[in-house]
């Protein structure tokens, strides 16, 4: 399958974005995702290719369709697995897949979310051949030692210390996707429980690295200055013999509906409390996704957003405040939060923070924000057009979680089509006050004063350092 | 002649490669690296600089590819410039700035902007102030007029700066939740007593609480003037019109008297070792940071210092520091370092974090990788990886045609040359081992570091004997 080469593009005028305003002319985009090339290499490996030569650079993203989400014992497996592949293969010592490249001024890293994980690497134009080559030593011939297993160990679990252990929002962040889900994966931390990984072995590792690492379960992108022939010909030559696995395992757990408020509380040493809540929304892709983006823009957009004006600005309560539409393959999520300036009063920054979802149940969003709104997604559309790396998360994205990559003007053409009556619809819908998980950060004092007497003992068993 | 000298080898190469064919090519990393082609960064006729009468400067970068505009101005001062007393008055003026302008209020302000879905932002650094504003090329003249408006004519509304007041205080408060903002604020603490620099970049509780309206207004009066600005668009724009556009909106600005930079910082700093602990005992890592007085933006050897601290532990997943405490002792998931670079001589810091019972162990190995900096420098191999990595990613970090305009007027805060991201790679090829071994020398100094620890003191206090007189400070 190909898409239309820039001339056929260029011809196909409807292809081509207009960004409509009713004030402004409306200026034409081409998107340059329409020119992807998708190849399918007889290993089931799919590439995508997209030439641009406006900059001598390269951004190439390899997506394994693996997150937390498709861990079934040891949790943050897979994000310790993106750690491991850093750490050598057969003719690559450790660490040195990432020196070589940054000896030729790569920037090379990696994310692990619940569902993918990727490795991606911005090169000079003349250091591509260089990033192939390395990503196919480790994904052929990764060395997993016992070794680097146990170094590597510690380092994650510093990572844990640093977003989740130490960070007032990794940890309120923790707690509500547990509360949230209860059943499905996405309960659980891509960065895993720490029993989990400072358990978990190689024997593990190999099997995780053996299902998942194998050709039909990743997808290359290449966005920049190359030149599609002679890339493709370097990608089936080094990549071809890969073989493929059978059948890809995934999580069969469906989350089952709400039935009720959660509420948790997690106490900590802040000077700034925090309320965190989230709502069940449809899985990424779905016909409401928009509206829900719209309503999200709506509460937390800018200075003129209601949740800024309300609860920052007029009633002087909150020191921010932040609500938006979470999409994930298997579900989403539909998020507010807040946190409470030093002094004032956790119980009134949640009530407000409830009472702008209420708004946007019981009225109509008004005209003006309802146009503001959609126009700050739009500019939003164009500016992740603006570099290959941009690029090439979106069409890795689309194309991994979605089977295909939306044109922008698809997407713009369903914000677009976004009316007031369907923010209330999906705001009625998904974001009952009977559906709602609820997480409170506090110190563990204003926690203490209002719990039972029973609760002393839990602050001396947190300060106790492993 | 020099074509026939080259020739030999690569016929030699190329039969080396044509031998390995029958086993498949030799993977990448067996060859040389290819020649990196310096493309320039601006093609002719896309860069354009005026200055008018009142002295301002234009500065016009376009770039039709996508349907969308930058616009800013630039001033040459910010919170270097602010008395001691006064810390913060920079960024509080920027707030202001953001909160009313012309005839629109702070509410209708936003909703100017955001109703176009540009972005507008006001933001005050060491060395400059910026306000800047970004949206679609349609939208040109009203992102203009709003451009001109919250520069040159702030409301700095008295309720509106109570406010701010209030939100600034609060967010100190808040601020103290994040323990790396503890360590950075306690190392300037350490370095810079007495001095601007000395107190974080937003003041402190009593600093701010003396900050109002009249204040941010006789701020913005200094150094917002014409001939200490500079005025940029990047994006689908021409500059022609442009720079009619910025002459009706900005012509009739005062040229005004460039203000005084500020005293410089005081040297050496800190004149001996410190360690500081920032008391969290609910933390089970520990921040630590450490630091010294590093060189100016201007320092002449600043290309051979930058080298030497990416070998050393600026340079990604590749530094010495990267190696010897991630890598290979598995105490951290992140250490670096960098000279941070002012218009007078900002602080070199090296950053990391590890469990609270291995700080010790961190300290120790952090202090003699950087000791053996001075004994050990870069080697002949370490100083090419360096310089290949800086030429390699200069493209990539100004990929966007907003990236260059940034750049540029970064250039022009600082009185450095026009051509100097030209110049750049060049400069960077140039300096050897005996300039990085040099700057190792001459801005190394780990016996006499500030160090500065957050975290459990009970737990710290013991482990951080020997190492210099401890102070121990609530957050």
């Amino acid at each position: 399958m190909r898409t239309p080469s820039r001339r056929l593009a260029a011809l196909l005028l409807p292809l081509s974005l207009v960004l409509a305003h009713a004030a402004a002319a409306a200026p034409t985009v081409e998107d340059p995702a329409l020119r992807t090339q998708i190849t399918k290499l007889d290993n089931g490996m799919t590439v995508l290719t997209l030439e641009d030569h406006t900059t001598p650079v390269v951004s190439l993203q390899i997506w394994v369709h693996v997150g937390s989400r498709d861990e079934s014992r040891y949790s943050g497996l897979a994000h310790l697995f993106e750690h491991m592949m850093f750490k050598g293969s057969k003719h690559i010592g450790p660490e040195q897949h990432a020196r070589l490249l940054e000896a030729r001024g790569g920037q090379v890293n990696a994310y692990t979310t619940q569902d993918v994980t990727v490795f991606h690497e911005d090169v000079p134009r003349e250091a591509l051949p260089l990033a192939l080559d390395l990503e196919e030593e480790r994904i052929a011939n990764l060395d997993i030692s016992e070794k680097t297993l146990t170094s590597e160990r510690q380092v994650v679990l510093e990572e844990r210390r640093l977003r989740t252990e130490d960070d007032p929002e990794g940890r309120a962040m923790e707690m509500l996707l547990a509360t949230t889900f209860m059943a499905h994966p996405y309960r659980r931390p891509v960065i895993g429980w720490r029993s989990d990984v400072e358990k978990v072995g190689v024997e593990q590792c190999r099997r995780f690295f053996h299902t998942y690492y194998a050709p039909n379960n990743l997808v290359m992108v290449v966005v920049g200055d190359f030149d599609t022939a002679e890339t493709l010909a370097h990608v089936r030559r080094v990549f071809g013999p890969l073989r493929p696995v059978k059948s890809i395992p995934r999580s069969p757990t469906e989350e089952p509906p709400q039935r009720g408020e959660r509420r948790a509380t997690v106490e900590f040493d802040v000077r700034s409390p925090s309320v965190w809540a989230a709502w069940h929304a449809p899985a990424t892709g779905h016909p409401d996704g928009p509206a829900l983006d719209v309503a999200g823009q709506i509460l937390s957009g800018g200075r003129a957003s209601r949740l800024y004006r309300d609860l920052v600005y007029q009633a002087q309560q909150a020191l921010s405040a932040d609500g938006g539409y979470w999409e994930l393959q298997d579900a989403g999520l539909f998020y507010a939060e807040a946190s409470v300036r030093p002094g004032a009063s956790i119980d009134r920054v949640e009530s407000l923070l409830f009472s702008e979802i209420a708004r946007l149940r019981d009225a109509p969003v008004g005209a003006e924000e309802l146009e503001r709104a959609k126009r700050q997604l739009l500019v939003s559309l164009v500016n992740g057009l603006a570099t290959n790396h941009a690029l090439a998360s979106r069409i890795g994205g689309d194309y991994v979680l979605l089977g295909r990559i939306r044109p922008l003007e698809e997407r713009i053409a369903q914000l677009q089509a976004v009316t007031a009556a369907d923010v209330q619809r999906v705001a009625r819908t998904y974001l009952q006050d009977s559906g709602r998980s609820v997480v409170r950060l506090v110190p563990p004092a204003e926690a203490a004063a209002k719990a039972p007497p029973s609760a002393p003992g839990r602050r001396a068993r947190k300060g106790s350092a492993r | 002649m020099i074509r026939s000298r080259v020739a030999w080898p690569l016929l030699v190469l190329l039969a080396l490669g044509l031998g390995c064919a029958w086993l498949g090519p030799r993977p990448a990393w067996e060859l040389p690296p290819p020649p990196v082609e310096d493309r320039p960064l601006v093609e002719p006729g896309r860069l354009h600089r005026a200055r008018l009468e009142n002295g301002l400067d234009v500065l016009v970068l376009e770039d039709h590819r996508l349907p969308r505009v930058t616009l800013g101005v630039t001033v040459r001062r910010g919170e270097a410039s602010v008395p001691l007393e006064r810390a913060g008055l920079a960024g509080y003026t920027a707030e202001l700035m953001q909160r009313g302008a012309g005839k629109r209020d702070a509410l209708a302000l936003a909703r100017s902007i955001e109703d176009l879905g540009a972005e507008l932002s006001v933001g005050a650094d060491w060395d400059s102030m910026t306000v800047e504003v970004s949206g679609l090329a349609s939208d040109l003249d009203r992102l203009l007029e709003i451009l001109a408006d919250v520069a040159l004519r702030p409301r700095f509304d008295p309720a509106e700066a109570a406010k701010a007041r209030a939100e600034r205080l609060a967010g100190l408060e808040a601020q103290k939740d994040d323990p790396k903002t503890l360590a950075a604020w306690n190392l300037a603490r350490v370095l810079y007593p007495g001095h601007r620099f000395g107190l974080p970049l937003p003041g402190t509780p009593d600093t701010v609480r003396g900050l109002d309206a009249a204040a941010a207004r006789a701020f913005h009066q200094r150094v917002f003037v014409a001939r200490d600005a500079i005025v940029y668009g990047s994006g689908d724009l021409s500059a022609a019109d442009f720079q009619r556009r910025v002459r009706e909106g900005f012509g009739a600005w005062a040229p005004g008297e460039v203000p005084d930079p500020g005293p410089p910082p005081p040297t050496p700093a800190p004149p001996a070792r410190r360690v500081v602990i920032v008391d969290r005992p609910d933390l089970v890592q520990a921040q630590i940071a450490f630091g010294h007085e590093g060189i100016s933006r201007t320092d002449p050897q600043r290309y051979a210092v930058s080298l030497m601290n990416s070998v050393v532990g600026g340079g990604g997943f590749s530094s010495r520091l990267m190696e010897r405490v991630r890598a290979d002792a598995g105490l951290t998931y992140s250490v670096g370092s960098g000279f941070v670079l002012r218009r007078a001589p900002g602080p070199f810091v090296v950053q990391t974090f590890t469990r609270v019972p291995e700080a010790r162990r961190v300290i120790d190995l952090v202090l003699s990788v950087l000791d053996r900096a001075r004994t050990d420098p870069p080697t002949p191999k370490e100083l090419r990886d360096a310089q290949s990595d800086a030429v390699g990613s200069f493209a990539l970090g100004l990929e966007t045609s907003d990236a260059i305009a940034d750049a540029l007027v970064g250039l022009d805060v600082y009185g450095l040359p026009q051509d100097a991201l030209d110049t750049y790679r060049g400069r960077i090829r140039a300096v050897t081992t005996a300039e990085t071994a040099q700057a190792a020398l001459d801005h190394l100094h780990p016996e006499r570091m500030g160090i500065v620890v957050v975290g459990p003191a009970k737990a710290l206090r013991p482990q951080l004997e020997g190492l210099g007189p401890v102070e121990v400070v609530k957050p």
